[in-house]
């Protein structure tokens, strides 16, 4: 048997068990066997990955020219890799999280793996055709998701949340077609590794490159809640269920970051220096604009939309440092903040459905009464932070290395981003952990996380997130080469 | 002489046949007319994807041909068809019971019109194609008689077609006036290299009105949503699919390549078919938004398929007809199991409103989902079969470096994703049905539903199929075999 099937398997086997959660096993069981068993071609496909540097799956590219040009066809690098556990590792704990009791189970869980199937295709998809099909088959989930097991104004979130991913699809795809159709006819691929040789030997005209790049950085970007296209993300995050808010904020919403670092970025060069000013805007109004929208919040669940929104503005920084240390700080930083937001979304759900409540000054003193979460609370809190140790310090520390040469500036607003952020985080802290009890957590059956049961999920994301703070080596180590021959002209 | 067993007279003869069973049979065979209509719909389905079918009798080579186009889509009428027969021998006909065997045996006729329709090569067997069409669609849609939207709905088709075929005529009386001819390779030999003739524009903007009725293009698009509400649901699926396809094959064969699509005429007709698109797509989805009954919401929802269809004949080349062949299909494939599914929620609740829907998901698992898929696919997402055309209309747009019709069709086909969750919304997360009789679908649905689901997204992972098919319509190009005799 061939170790390149491992990568069919790291889809066929969720959608495995979405057949079998609709043909009436036990939702939540069956969702999490299949989540713990597409570890095993995880394991598989990365050791590949880390002997050879690329594993494959799918018909080699055929030189005949064909009217419809794409092809199946997966594959796994280093940079992939660490994008494939993140969305192995969350998809698990988000499975973990999710409650029993909850109405109309089989659709949720069908929603939720159905997440996780298509943030997996999406990041091991070679083909551009499928890496925007794969990350496409989320969206009606996401929107049935929030619609259906949301709080607040669920309805109006799930369809602002909706329509603004599918512009920035529709407009993502406008650009990856323009990138298509400006290359020669005889050199057209849609398979990013020749798109990338081709574009190589055939560089598009600067007229255009900054249209494409602008194209491009607008798709991803609404993808990714950049300023300002961010007005979906921290409604939508605080209105959806627990465990769709960690899928989405904590993978999916890498797939316009690794976008922009596997395609856009390496294949307009001339265009993104063109239109660095206006990156470099946007993502200031990312940290600053949103930063001072997170320190206003009252409602635990809008604070942590804001502050996931707002630390997309210090990867984008390092995107476009220019530096393999920027990119790679990038990458640690996209996988700790993957990590973080999904723990931060899950001690959040937990709180308001232990207390019934996610606004702060109702969560006095829960640090009593549940030890367990608010240590949990903790750690996301100080992970987003950039608490040395944690992940999130790793990748940013680097950022701000590899894009001091570049954009000092920027490095400067990105170190007050920071300062808001603890600031923010802090005061969420204080009031959900000191002053007087109040009534909604005195009341009688707030409890603890008990028992290894309700504790695993939380564990898994901490632990995740001490290894990459502490060996960050091992997200950006594989993805060097990758890195390096992204940025090589 | 196996010409004397083409589609278009296979199917008059069994359209005569039923009503003759109906007519004059015994009454346990009358009783069978449903199961006869089905296999014989069925039949020559089959019949229609052999080969031998092709050939037409050597006396109509005048007006009739047969090529790639019409290898495509006479299997495609012959599958609406069936699809139609099998809705309409369930759709309930109340006092009108009576009269079922016409109702199953009407829509042979106007399809023996559509095969003649795309295999005609002259205006004038174009002319008595669309009339033999038409008429049977009038008395389609006035079929229900103790429904008065239903006798509206005919009074509307019926004026509006009449309009439309005097549309038409008048064209084709300036055509033969401007060029001397009616006939398609004639006019293209005719036309080619010559400078624009203004009698020849002015007949071409007459006909493009008269076809742009028949595919419900702004602005002569007002009838269809009323048409399609007032019909029996059978026949709206007919209007809806089959009818605005053969109208989209009459575009493709004069505006896309044949006469219409040289220079001369062309670079003055495509800013005009791209205006027509935008203001199709635009007004299409925006008016199907706030709509609540589903028959309606399909009206409108067709407009604007129409216009993604019109945007892509609007470019430059090739590309763009091949576009229209696979979006043509696509859109069958994701409109018939939606209109079927609809059918099926009329005979349980009366109408189509959409209230009907509601709890739908927790109810009728199977069949929901696969109507979610259905209209998923309609909305143009991946990974389903109305993607990868919505794609190739955007990448020929792009490559004709239409920038505003670029950007008005990437607005639309984001603000049509609100025309096709609504009713998914309204089937999964609205108020929990307990008022609700508890009707049950048959169980057939369920397996066609999903089957139809699958089917979408099997093409939209492997769309080559599609690819195919529209390569195998432009073979041999009638512009090129013109050129070459």
């Amino acid at each position: 048997m061939s170790l390149s099937l491992t990568l069919p398997a790291l889809l066929v086997i969720p959608l495995v068990g979405v057949l079998l959660i609709a043909l009436g096993a036990r939702p939540k069981a069956t969702a999490l066997w299949t989540s713990i068993l597409n570890l095993i071609p995880g394991f598989l496909a990365s050791g590949v990955v880390l002997r050879s540097g690329e594993l494959l799956f799918g018909p080699e590219p055929i030189p005949a020219r064909e009217v419809f040009p794409a092809k199946f066809i997966l594959g796994m690098d280093g940079l992939s890799l660490s994008m494939v556990w993140l969305t192995l590792v969350v998809t698990l704990a988000a499975i973990g999280s999710a409650r029993e009791g909850i109405k109309r189970e089989k659709e949720y869980y069908i929603c939720l793996l159905l997440i996780g199937l298509g943030a997996l295709g999406a990041f091991i998809s070679v083909d551009l055709f499928y890496f925007f099909s794969f990350h496409e088959v989320a969206l009606i989930p996401t929107f049935l998701l929030v619609g259906m097991w949301g709080h607040g104004d669920r309805s109006g979130a799930a369809w602002r949340m909706t329509v603004y991913l599918m512009l920035g699809s529709m407009i993502l795809l406008v650009g990856l077609i323009g990138l298509y159709l400006a290359l020669p006819e005889t050199a057209r691929s849609l398979d990013w590794r020749v798109l990338a040789e081709s574009l190589r030997a055939n560089p598009i005209a600067p007229g255009i490159q900054p249209i494409l790049a602008a194209l491009l950085l607008v798709g991803f970007g609404t993808l990714v809640s950049l300023v300002p296209f961010h007005s979906w993300a921290p409604g939508g995050y605080a209105s959806a269920p627990a465990p769709a808010a960690m899928l989405h904020a904590g993978v999916l919403k890498k797939f316009g970051l690794y976008g922009l670092m596997r395609v856009a970025l390496p294949m307009t060069p001339e265009g993104w220096k063109e239109i660095s000013w206006i990156v470099g805007l946007l993502l200031a109004g990312n940290i600053l604009y949103l930063g001072l929208a997170a320190l206003q919040q009252r409602d635990f669940r809008w604070l942590l939309g804001f502050s996931s929104a707002m630390h997309m503005g210090t990867v984008f920084l390092g995107l476009i440092s220019g530096t393999v240390l920027g990119l790679a700080g990038a990458l640690t930083l996209m996988v700790g903040h993957g990590l973080s937001a999904a723990l931060g979304f899950a001690v959040a759900g937990e709180m308001s459905r232990r207390t019934g409540t996610s606004w702060m000054r109702d969560l006095g003193g829960l640090a009593r009464r549940t030890p367990q979460l608010w240590f949990y609370l903790m750690i996301a809190a100080m992970a987003s932070i950039g608490l040395p140790g944690l992940a999130n310090f790793a990748g940013e520390i680097m950022i701000f290395f590899g894009a001091w040469s570049a954009h000092p500036i920027l490095v400067g607003v990105a170190a007050w981003g920071v300062v808001l952020s603890a600031v923010a985080m802090l005061r969420a802290v204080r009031a959900v952990a000191f002053g007087p009890m109040s009534p909604a957590v005195e009341a009688e059956g707030v409890l603890d996380l008990r028992g290894i049961r309700e504790t695993w999920p939380f564990a898994l994301l901490t632990l995740a997130l001490l290894v990459v703070g502490l060996l960050p080596v091992v997200v950006y180590g594989p993805a060097r080469p990758v890195l390096e021959r992204l940025l090589s002209p | 002489m196996s010409g004397w067993f083409a589609p278009e007279i296979l199917l008059t003869l069994a359209g005569v046949g039923l009503i003759l069973v109906d007519a004059v049979a015994p009454e346990s065979l009358r009783r069978r007319i449903p199961l006869l209509a089905m296999l014989g719909a069925l039949g020559i389905l089959g019949w229609s994807l052999c080969p031998e079918s092709r050939g037409l009798p050597t006396g109509w080579a005048n007006l009739f041909l047969s090529d790639g186009l019409t290898a495509i889509f006479k299997p495609f009428f012959l599958l609406c068809l069936v699809v139609v027969i099998g809705m309409a021998s369930r759709y309930r006909l109340q006092a009108d019971e009576t009269v079922r065997g016409e109702f199953l045996a009407l829509p042979f006729f106007p399809t023996a019109g559509l095969c003649l329709l795309v295999s005609a090569r002259d205006f004038l067997a174009v002319f008595v194609a669309l009339e033999l069409v038409s008429i049977s669609l009038y008395l389609l849609a006035a079929f229900h008689r103790a429904r008065p939207a239903s006798l509206e709905a005919g009074i509307k088709l019926l004026v509006m077609g009449g309009l439309s075929t005097g549309f038409l005529v008048m064209g084709i009386a300036w055509l033969y006036a401007g060029a001397g001819t009616t006939e398609f390779s004639k006019l293209l030999l005719s036309q080619a290299g010559q400078a624009a003739n203004p009698a020849v524009l002015v007949a071409a903007g007459l006909i493009l009105a008269g076809i742009g009725f028949k595919v419900a293009a702004v602005p002569f698009h007002a009838w269809a949503p009323d048409v399609y509400e007032g019909a029996p649901t059978p026949v709206t699926a007919y209007l809806a699919v089959a009818s605005k396809a053969a109208g989209f094959i009459l575009l493709l064969r004069i505006f896309g390549i044949g006469a219409f699509a040289l220079d001369s005429v062309g670079s003055f007709f495509r800013p005009i078919l791209l205006t027509l698109g935008i203001a199709t797509v635009t007004l299409g989805t925006l008016a199907a938004l706030p709509q609540r009954d589903l028959k309606r919401l399909l009206a409108y929802s067709g407009i604007a398929h129409a216009g993604f269809m019109i945007l892509a004949l609007g470019t430059r080349g090739e590309g763009g007809v091949g576009t229209v062949v696979a979006y043509l299909w696509a859109y069958l494939l994701a409109s018939l199991p939606v209109l079927l599914f609809i059918n099926e929620v009329e005979r349980l609740h009366g109408n189509t409103d959409m209230r009907h829907l509601d709890g739908m998901g927790r109810r009728e698992p199977g069949p929901s989902l696969g109507f979610t898929l259905c209209l998923i696919s309609m909305a143009g997402l991946p990974p389903l079969v109305g993607f990868p055309v919505k794609l190739a209309v955007l990448a020929n747009l792009w490559s004709a470096g239409e920038t505003p019709a670029l950007v008005v069709a990437v607005i639309m086909a984001v603000a049509g994703l609100g025309i096709y969750l609504t009713p998914i919304r309204v089937m999964y997360w609205e108020r929990e049905a307990d008022a609700i009789p508890s009707r049950r679908f048959p169980p057939f649905l369920i397996w066609v539903m999903l089957a139809a689901g699958l089917l979408n997204i099997w093409l939209g992972l492997q769309p080559r199929a599609l690819v195919r098919l529209a390569e195998k319509a432009m073979n041999p190009l009638p512009i090129e075999e013109a050129i070459r005799r």
